[in-house]
């Protein structure tokens, strides 16, 4: 079980990874969230509804209405360039952040501490 | 699909309805729609994706700062949780004590018929006492069988009087809550449409003794025992829609339906206007009875008012 706490300050990173190649809208990106985690990971509509408002509001995201599927109009998202810069920087953190925590995690295979 | 719909009108319940909330519930829709077409398309049930969908939606707090309603969300004075328990035990308890209050409506009902048997069977001339003495009799039965029943009434209808928040506040329940409410109520809901059957024809019935009698017998004072006999079919077809009808009506209160939908709870308006309403109809009837003394007629109020009633409230929901 994820902790929501440690997950939430990379919903963004999440959502935009998949909005790099295509507009996407939210139910098409919780799907691939949960495949793409195994189901290890399922995200909430509040969510995920908080996390577009959020992006769009500082600009990495843009809202557009798209074709109409099941007969209603679907609000679309786009990745901006300053979305693409937000996300690698995202990355970089995360690179770092990782390489930190991994310091004090116990190795499975031997029990020594580093 | 409706179900989803409801929760989320539910959820929404009670906050400013500024265009970034309603854009909010919009695209929340759409989402758990999505989601709840393609769980039904993989083969899941109605009831399984319900759930699922129901379960994974999430919390509004999230959503309080984005969408400006953290003020909103935090004095939501109006909405109350119910309980699974708390709906349990109102079920529970209105099946109790249905039948109960039942019995007390039934014991008023009869009360007079004691009086009226007495009375006929004396002026048919099939006992012979003193009338004083008939009716003082008749008259104790009549005022014990009053009390009786007035008493019962009174006291097991306020064992239900701690539930009156349900009928007035408007509240939300839990997905499980519903199922469990909508469950008791299919299982139920079949002998209930057999209970108002009996009791409708039963109250279609009651009028035959009184029109019969004069036709087959050419004894007048036997009328009077046909009133008996009427009256008893009437506190027969009332109880049985009493004693059956607690639980129907727990249900319409717990999934607010009917007389108790969010609409109707939520209209001031129209609480006041059927307060007042009924109040006015009370006065009119026993002030025009009293200075003219034609109680005869003057009863027809009620019917009359019953149908006003009815229409008004059809007007003021389609306003709304």
């Amino acid at each position: 079980m994820i902790s929501s706490d440690v997950i939430r300050g990379y919903i963004d990173t999440m959502i935009l990874y998949l909005l790099l190649n295509n507009p996407s809208y939210g139910y098409e990106i919780s799907k691939k969230i949960r495949e793409l985690t195994d189901e290890k990971y399922i995200i909430k509509e509040t969510t995920l509804y908080s996390a577009f408002k959020r992006m769009e509001s500082n600009g990495y995201i843009e809202a557009f209405s798209g074709d109409e599927t099941y007969g209603k109009p679907r609000t679309y998202y786009r990745i901006t360039e300053s979305g693409k810069s937000y996300y690698n920087e995202k990355c970089e953190e995360w690179k770092l952040t990782k390489e930190v925590i991994e310091k004090f995690i116990v190795k499975e295979n031997n029990d020594e501490y580093y | 699909m409706n179900i989803i719909k409801n929760y989320l009108d539910n959820m929404f319940l009670g906050l400013p309805e500024t265009e970034d909330v309603n854009r909010a519930k919009k695209e929340l829709l759409a989402m758990m729609e999505d989601k709840y077409n393609e769980l039904k398309n993989s083969g899941k049930t109605e009831n399984e994706a319900i759930g699922i969908v129901i379960s994974e939606f999430g919390n509004l707090d999230e959503l309080a700062e984005t969408l400006g309603i953290k003020e909103a969300l935090e004095n939501k004075p109006d909405i109350n949780h119910v309980s699974y328990e708390e709906a349990e035990n109102y079920i529970e308890d209105s099946r109790n004590i249905s039948p109960k209050t039942a019995l007390g409506v039934f014991l008023c009902i009869m009360s007079p018929t004691i009086l009226l048997l007495l009375l006929g069977l004396n002026e048919s001339g099939f006992i012979q006492i003193k009338e004083e003495r008939l009716v003082a009799a008749g008259l104790a039965a009549l005022i014990a069988l009053v009390a009786a029943g007035v008493s019962y009434f009174i006291r097991y209808s306020s064992k239900l009087e701690k539930y009156e928040y349900l009928e007035k506040n408007v509240f939300e329940l839990d997905y499980r809550t519903e199922q469990m409410i909508r469950n008791v109520m299919a299982q139920y809901e079949h002998s209930y449409k057999s209970t108002v059957n009996t009791s409708v024809i039963l109250y279609i019935f009651s009028a035959l003794p009184i029109i019969l009698t004069p036709l087959l017998f050419e004894i007048d004072e036997l009328t009077i025992i046909s009133v008996a006999v009427t009256l008893t079919i009437v506190a027969f077809a009332t109880y049985n829609l009493i004693s059956k009808g607690g639980i129907k009506e727990a249900c319409d209160v717990l999934l607010q339906q009917g007389d108790y939908s969010v609409e109707t709870k939520s209209n001031k308006t129209w609480q006041l206007i059927s307060k007042v309403f009924w109040l006015a109809i009370v006065a009119v009837y026993l002030a025009y009875s009293f200075i003219t003394n034609k109680w005869g007629i003057s009863w027809v109020i009620w019917p009359v008012a019953g149908i006003m009633y009815t229409i008004i409230s059809i007007v003021a929901q389609e306003k709304q």
